[in-house]
């Protein structure tokens, strides 16, 4: 059983992957434009946004909202969902002052977070212990809120710059972007290798999260520093990444079915399992990623 | 007479709810079926561990008890018809169901030694001082069988009677435990914290918030 569905996992990675890129070859016609990033951006962070939403709301929810700044990340991922969905219908070549803050706001709320859940883990007897790191507030989960604000931010200081040669923090936009996703990368990977080291690895699944996506965000290091080309190197591990978020949830979904009780004690079950909601994140990134690749690849 | 600190709280509502499954179904369900007569104790045995028990576990009805009172005897009398024991004994004691014989037969020598009548028939101080004398190992007569009485008020009257008050479900209800965790456990691990499907205590002037929770729990 154990075996069938790692095959699975393997084998539904490289479908994705390959479908991608290939579909990818068929419509390389249009020019990846600045505010086609920038749209891509904005979903990219309502995808993190919509991640957030749904496990802050759950955990939160089972940590009984003792502080109430528990209800931020819920109040401002819901917003930065809205907003992500909103600029990734927006063809215009200028920033949106609402979005704008919508998302700098969600980015200090992810800063003021993860000092809330530093604080919660030295408050515990213990203090900076295994245990805490594994049982109390999660110390890497604000990041999300962070990245979800930061994407979008920055989508929408690229959408003021001009078609031409669009530049971000001193570089090339393309290679900003591909710095950026990359740190997001990594971030999420520090949070999953500790909850997956947490589960003791129980299904080799497990390890695919922790592998995959290192080499996809040094390959986007490579596309920022390296001079500028199609690569497929790239977008096919770029797109095992995005495929993880899917494949994700369902393995999450069958390690809630696997507790005891299984679905039907779901009110136990989906906060003592693996978070539902937390795979996408890499889906998020990946897709962000991939954008920064497109526009890369229009740069001199 | 304080009032319930559980108010409304019942825990076989969590019978038909995620909370159990048919195997706790099962357990629960042949506990409460206990048989009120007895069979392994014989009728004389059978007065005198009523009257034990209800020294050990007051169980009168009055304001804090409108419910069923536990049926203590009949649950300890199916514990030893079944004789599966605990799985450990003090080696100082005989087998359990042995220690149950003697001790019952000399608790009524004590009394009839003292009153004339068996521990059944004495009076609630009578009983009570008796038990006392029995708690600090001061009961020598022969009837004991070289039984220590300090002992097997310790790890057979104590031990078997609180157990059995315990292991029903109107006791759980009485101090707000939720029964079996199974299959749902508990996921608010933190002090002060409270899983829905777990009992409300009430908190002094928030009795009514409390039962409202109660009723809730599933």
């Amino acid at each position: 059983m154990n075996k069938t569905t790692t095959v699975g996992i393997a084998v539904a990675c490289g479908l994705a992957a390959l479908i991608g890129t290939s579909k990818r070859a068929d419509r390389r016609a249009p020019a990846q434009t600045h505010v086609d990033t920038a749209r891509t951006f904005n979903h990219s962070s309502a995808l993190l946004a919509l991640s957030v939403l749904s496990d802050s709301a759950m955990e939160h929810y089972r940590g009984s909202f003792d502080n109430p700044a528990m209800y931020t990340p819920i109040v401002v991922s819901a917003l930065s969902l809205l907003a992500g969905l909103h600029g990734g219908r927006d063809h215009e070549p200028q920033r949106h002052p609402c979005r704008n803050s919508v998302y700098v706001g969600a980015a200090l709320a992810g800063l003021a977070g993860t000092g809330f859940h530093v604080y919660n883990i030295t408050k515990r007897p213990g203090q900076w212990s295994w245990h805490n790191l594994f049982y109390a507030a999660p110390i890497g989960a604000p990041m999300a809120l962070l990245l979800s604000g930061a994407l979008g931010a920055v989508a929408e200081r690229l959408r003021d710059e001009p078609q031409h040669e669009p530049r971000l923090f001193g570089m090339p936009a393309g290679r900003a972007l591909a710095l950026l996703t990359s740190a997001g990368l990594v971030g999420t990977l520090g949070e999953v290798a500790l909850l997956h080291f947490r589960g003791a690895f129980q299904n080799p699944a497990m390890y695919a999260p922790i592998v995959i996506p290192p080499v996809a965000a040094a390959l986007l290091v490579n596309t920022a520093i390296a001079a500028p080309r199609s690569r497929w190197f790239t977008r096919l591990w770029l797109r095992m990444t995005a495929a993880l978020g899917v494949v994700g949830v369902g393995f999450h979904a069958r390690g809630i079915a696997r507790n005891h009780g299984g679905w039907r004690n779901w009110s136990q079950n989906l906060f003592n399992g693996p978070p539902l909601p937390a795979p996408p994140s890499f889906s998020a990134l990946a897709l962000a990623g991939l954008a920064a690749q497109r526009l890369r690849e229009t740069e001199r | 007479m304080n009032l319930p600190r559980y108010p409304e709280y019942n825990v076989l509502d969590k019978r038909d709810t995620p909370s159990w499954d048919d195997v706790t179904r099962a357990v629960i369900g042949e506990r409460l079926a206990t048989p009120r007569e007895p069979r392994f104790f014989d009728a004389v045995q059978w007065n005198a561990v009523r009257a034990l028990c209800a020294c050990i576990v007051p169980q009168r009805k009055g304001s804090h008890l409108d419910r069923e009172p536990v049926p203590v005897p009949a649950l300890l009398d199916a514990k030893l018809a079944k004789g599966s024991g605990d799985g450990y004994r003090d080696a100082r004691l005989p087998p359990m169901r042995d220690a149950w014989r003697i001790g019952l037969a000399a608790l009524d020598a004590e009394s009839r030694a003292r009153h004339e009548l068996p521990f059944a028939r004495i009076d609630d101080d009578a009983q009570k001082t008796l038990l006392i004398d029995m708690q600090q190992g001061e009961l020598r007569h022969g009837a004991w069988q070289g039984m220590s009485s300090e002992l097997f008020f310790k790890e057979r009257v104590l031990h078997d009677i609180c157990g059995a008050y315990y292991s029903h479900p109107h006791a759980w209800s009485e101090i707000g435990f939720g029964g079996p965790a199974n299959p749902r456990g508990y996921v608010r691990m933190y002090f002060d914290r409270r899983d829905p499907w777990e009992a409300a205590q009430a908190e002094p002037g928030k009795e009514e918030q409390a039962r409202e929770e109660n009723r809730r729990v599933r």
